[in-house]
């Protein structure tokens, strides 16, 4: 997760924000982060560029994005399934 | 009916954004690039969120027009007009670096939606509020004229009472290798403080950002005049329509205090301002500003900042004169500047 968490420090440029400033469970969105609907963007990208993920159905996108957490589970079962 | 600039504020390669005497001293580089000594833009952009969106031009520009809406008093203006020439050219990098390397696919919302070159008139709106006119003028070395010209017309039409307008580009490395292969920029190594004796081509290149407020009831420097002159067939054109130009402000090139010239050490560029301040103005002091800012396209609101500040201060800085002994009293300041040759300018500053 601490790799993810570089990762979206750095396709957000969330300047003065390291890796473990981050919360496993922190909410990404509104009080959490903070991160708004051009980052949810941002996300998406992320995650077609470096798992080559695309989500199908954009109405998973707040649960997938709700935390680092969820999002890396995510990940992981998207990689598990075969291609 | 006068037009007055009644605030400005400038972010350049000098200390233009801090508190401190005028240019009191210059900041030597060395090299054919200067950069913009970035303030603390957290000090007007208080949102991290916005903040972390945003290139380094949009930043200049809104640092600036900050400082110049505070110098004029104001928190509100009733339009806001923008000169640029590249636009947000870090962020048009960025975007099209990635088409290329992602094969058009998996693109970051972020730097497309930052690379217009609107982007800094509209960020500078939303974060005053500001819902009034705003326009960008993309017109490459009469950019900024322009946005001036359309402030003007607006002031003159009464449609507006104080209007924000600036000139604002940003070099980058991209840019600056491109433009560097057009032969722009100096081959050999070269200190700014020593461009103005270069006897080789090219210049070095800059960037930075000058906003004013400009409106009709009284300031410390009148803006009395603008014209502009794209491809003058030859010299002699250029000096009857600087000699027109004065003319028909009812002056002579013998009532300007202090001539601001846009001399950036490409020698044959420069042969042509000496050769007109030796025609027609022998006797007038001579000061340049690209050595302090570098050479691009918008580069004349910096020399309107520099020429509204002498007027405001009375003071010519020792290290902006390039000829003469600047008179005491400095109640007339003609800027003329041309870029590449092809796009020529003439700003007429007078004590209010």
């Amino acid at each position: 997760m601490a790799d993810l968490k570089a990762q979206i420090i750095e396709q957000l440029n969330l300047q003065e924000v390291k890796p473990e400033d981050i919360g496993n469970d922190q909410p990404l969105f509104k009080e959490g982060l903070g991160l708004d609907s051009i980052d949810a963007l941002e996300l998406i990208v992320l995650l077609q560029q470096h798992y080559g993920i695309r989500i199908a159905n954009p109405e998973q996108g707040p649960e997938i994005f709700q935390s680092v957490r969820t999002m890396a589970t995510y990940i992981t079962a998207q990689q598990k399934q075969p291609g | 009916m006068n037009i007055y600039i009644q605030g400005m504020g400038c972010v350049s390669p000098q200390q233009t954004a801090a508190e401190g005497p005028f240019l009191a001293e210059i900041r030597e580089y060395e090299g054919n690039r200067l950069k913009v000594l970035d303030p603390d833009y957290k000090q007007w952009i208080p949102d991290a969120n916005t903040m972390r969106r945003m290139g380094r031009v949009v930043k200049m520009g809104i640092g600036a027009a900050k400082l110049s809406l505070q110098h004029a008093g104001i928190e509100m203006p009733d339009a806001i007009i923008t000169g640029t020439a590249y636009g947000c050219l870090a962020d048009t990098g960025v975007f099209l670096t990635r088409m290329i390397q992602r094969q058009e696919s998996a693109l970051s919302p972020t730097p497309f939606i930052q690379s217009t070159h609107n982007t800094v008139s509209g960020q500078i709106a939303l974060l005053l509020g500001c819902h009034a006119y705003n326009s960008t003028f993309v017109h490459k070395g009469f950019s900024f004229e322009s946005a001036l010209l359309d402030s003007i017309m607006l002031l003159r039409e009464k449609t507006e009472q104080q209007i924000l307008i600036g000139g604002v580009d940003e070099i980058t490395d991209h840019s600056h290798t491109i433009l560097s292969r057009f032969g722009l920029y100096k081959q050999e190594p070269v200190r700014n403080t020593a461009l103005l004796q270069s006897t080789t081509k090219g210049t070095i290149a800059g960037e930075g950002a000058a906003f004013f407020v400009l409106g009709t009831t009284k300031g410390a420097v009148k803006l009395t005049g603008l014209d502009t002159l794209y491809k003058p067939a030859s010299q002699q054109e250029v000096s009857s329509a600087i000699q027109g130009f004065l003319a028909t402000h009812r002056l002579s090139t013998a009532d300007i205090d202090l001539l601001i010239t846009g001399r950036n050490g490409n020698a044959g560029e420069d042969a042509a301002y000496t050769q007109l301040t030796q025609t027609l103005f022998p006797q007038t002091a001579a000061a340049a500003f690209k050595h302090l800012c570098g050479e691009y396209p918008t580069a004349s609101a910096f020399a309107m900042w520099m020429g509204a500040q002498i007027i405001q201060q009375q003071q010519a800085p020792a290290g902006i004169l390039y000829s003469g002994t600047a008179p005491q009293q400095l109640n007339r300041i003609l800027i003329y500047n041309q870029y590449q040759g092809t796009h020529h300018a003439l700003i007429l500053l007078e004590k209010a």
